[in-house]
């Protein structure tokens, strides 16, 4: 790898993992991730999401290609990538017998703190995602919510540079996903690097800074949400006025600004170029005396791009992902 | 890397080790279907045994060991070792099943120290049930003619035992990764148990069994584990009993650590 390479928290190079029986769950995915940046990873149930993410975690190996996290190549030297990973794998594997307390001094006498160093931060984790007053309960009697806290907490015992979090709010309420998405930005505010698979759009949406979109083991699509969306079309202005027939006058009017047509109930729609031709829109009927009564931006939704880049919806599930255990 | 370094590193995967022993005897220890046989169940058999054959110890050429239940109970701390040992490989895969062997993968250890983790938590729990199981059987009339030291050999004997069948229960989770075949491994148990001279001595064993026990390591396990409780060569050779059990542990360790690479080598 070169020093350049190097630079990148995660580099993958036409990765592919073929499983017994043929499904090539991954199939040539190459992305680049850079330090500090939260990339998503969005993609329906078999995708190859958590394939692509158990080979970065070194949990798999991959069949051909190669990935490198923070340097480190994932096969050649998964030892190092180990020790600058944390991860938080889909549904949360905690025992469920040992308190919060006690997973977290384990996780980090696995990662070389001595007991003292390794309750210290424990107990700094606990109150971080405010488990403490549930940290000496059993794991078994924590909400969907809590155990997810968790495990995000025992994948940051040892400064991760890199955080994996694989679908980490499925089947979460929406408080509790609000709260993992506030921590989530916390930990980049940090400076930390997060991959973060997930097969909500919304999610993608909120947290990452670049989405690579994988469908059928391949990433069809890549780059800011802004970006996608923009592939898929522009942004849409609904003018409704407080004179409807002023319409006509108003399309002839705002045609310089873009594709202008009527719409139902008197109203118009400007297909705009960008979004800062709002500003003058408003202007042009305002000089002219046209009275505005509302003003709506529509911009299309990843829901939109993944439909236009997959030919399916995000919630299908192509094809069953192989079982995953190791 | 410098002697240092290794020093250093081997420090470390020693607090791993510690710190895995003790999280697999923490669960161990607070679940029900784990306590039951490793504690309960051995008990319930010495009882049976202890009052319902206890005619056996008139027969001919039967050694004298004071009360009966005093000669039987090195056949269940055997059992107790066995169970022990069974129930780490089930903890074992109930982790792959679950997910939670990934976080150890995950994490920057040693993998032979996972294996050691679980293998030092059933030689704890050995000597915990041995412990208990002699006390037990001194509180129903049994005496231990080789005082402390034969007790504390006999104990030592057994909790390497539970080692060795920890070590061979985890190299078949490591190797299937199934929970519902370590579970159905209950009666193969037995089969070990009852193929040496755990309740009997080996001299009234039929011919066939005689024959069979000769090729049991847990013949000499439970024979040196009477040897040592009653100072008596003729119920056994203690030594023999843990060369045995050691024995029976390095060939599974051995075992268990290729189960692991060969998992780790088909991911």
């Amino acid at each position: 790898m070169s020093a350049a390479d190097d630079q990148r928290a995660i580099l993958v190079e036409d990765l592919v993992r073929t499983y017994p029986g043929g499904l090539r769950a991954v199939d040539g995915v190459n992305l680049e991730v850079a330090p500090g940046e939260i990339y998503g990873f969005l993609g329906p149930n078999g995708a190859g999401k958590s394939t692509t993410v158990r080979i970065l975690t070194t949990l798999l190996r991959p069949t051909s290609g190669r990935a490198w996290v923070a340097g480190h190549d994932v096969v050649a030297e998964a030892g190092a990538a180990r020790r600058v990973i944390g991860v938080a794998l889909q549904e949360a594997a905690l025992d469920p017998l040992m308190t919060g307390r006690e997973l977290l001094r384990l996780q980090g006498a696995l990662h070389g703190l001595r007991r003292a160093q390794a309750s210290e931060r424990g107990d700094d984790l606990l109150e971080r995602v405010e488990l403490v007053d549930a940290a000496d309960r059993r794991v078994g009697t924590y909400s969907g919510g809590m155990r997810r806290r968790l495990d995000l907490a025992l994948a940051l015992v040892q400064r991760p540079r890199v955080l994996f979090l694989d679908e980490p709010t499925t089947g979460l309420d929406p408080a509790s996903r609000a709260a993992l998405w506030r921590e989530v930005r916390a930990l980049n505010a940090d400076g930390t690097t997060v991959f973060l698979t997930t097969q909500y759009l919304e999610e993608a949406e909120q947290l990452a800074e670049r989405v690579g979109i994988i469908d059928r083991g391949r990433i069809v699509a890549e780059g800011t949400p802004d970006e996608l969306k923009a592939r898929v079309g522009e942004p849409a202005l609904h003018v409704d006025l407080v004179d409807p027939a002023e319409a006509e006058r108003a399309r002839e009017l705002l045609a310089a600004h873009g594709e202008c047509s009527h719409r139902r109930g008197g109203g118009l729609i400007v297909r705009m170029s960008g979004a800062r031709a709002i500003a003058p829109v408003v202007r042009t009927l305002d000089e002219a005396g046209i009275e505005v009564d509302t003003v709506e931006v529509e911009t299309p939704t990843l829901d939109d791009v993944f439909l236009a880049v997959t030919g399916h919806a995000a919630t299908d599930d192509p094809a069953p992902e192989p079982s995953l255990s190791a | 890397m410098s002697a240092t370094a290794l020093d250093r590193d081997a420090a470390v995967q020693a607090r791993v080790v510690a710190a895995l022993a003790a999280r697999a005897l923490r669960s161990q220890l607070r679940r029900a279907q784990f306590l039951l046989p490793a504690f309960l169940l051995p008990l319930l058999l010495l009882a049976v045994i202890a009052s319902g054959t206890s005619a056996a110890r008139h027969l001919p050429g039967f050694p004298s060991t004071g009360a009966y239940v005093g000669f039987v109970v090195g056949g269940t701390l055997v059992q107790g070792a066995l169970l022990a040992g069974l129930t780490a490989g089930i903890a074992l895969a109930a982790d792959i099943e679950g997910g939670f062997f990934d976080r150890l993968l995950t994490a920057p250890v040693q993998r032979v120290s996972i294996v050691l983790g679980r293998i030092s938590a059933s030689i704890a729990l050995g000597v915990a049930q041995a412990s208990l199981f002699l006390a037990v059987a001194f509180i129903f009339g049994a005496r231990y003619q080789g005082g402390v030291a034969g007790v504390a050999i006999a104990i030592c004997i057994a909790a390497i035992a539970a080692g060795g069948m920890a070590g061979l229960a985890s190299a078949i989770a490591l190797r299937t990764g199934s929970l519902s075949l370590l579970q159905n491994l209950f009666p193969i148990v037995f089969v070990f148990l009852f193929t040496a001279p755990a309740f009997f001595p080996r001299a009234l064993l039929g011919p066939t069994l005689r024959h069979i026990a000769v090729f049991n390591p847990l013949t000499y396990v439970v024979e040196g584990i009477r040897g040592a409780l009653h100072a008596s060569a003729a119920l056994g050779d203690p030594w023999k009993g843990l060369v045995a059990a050691t024995g029976l542990l390095l060939v599974t360790t051995v075992l268990s650590v290729l189960a692991m690479r060969g998992r780790l080598r088909a991911l």
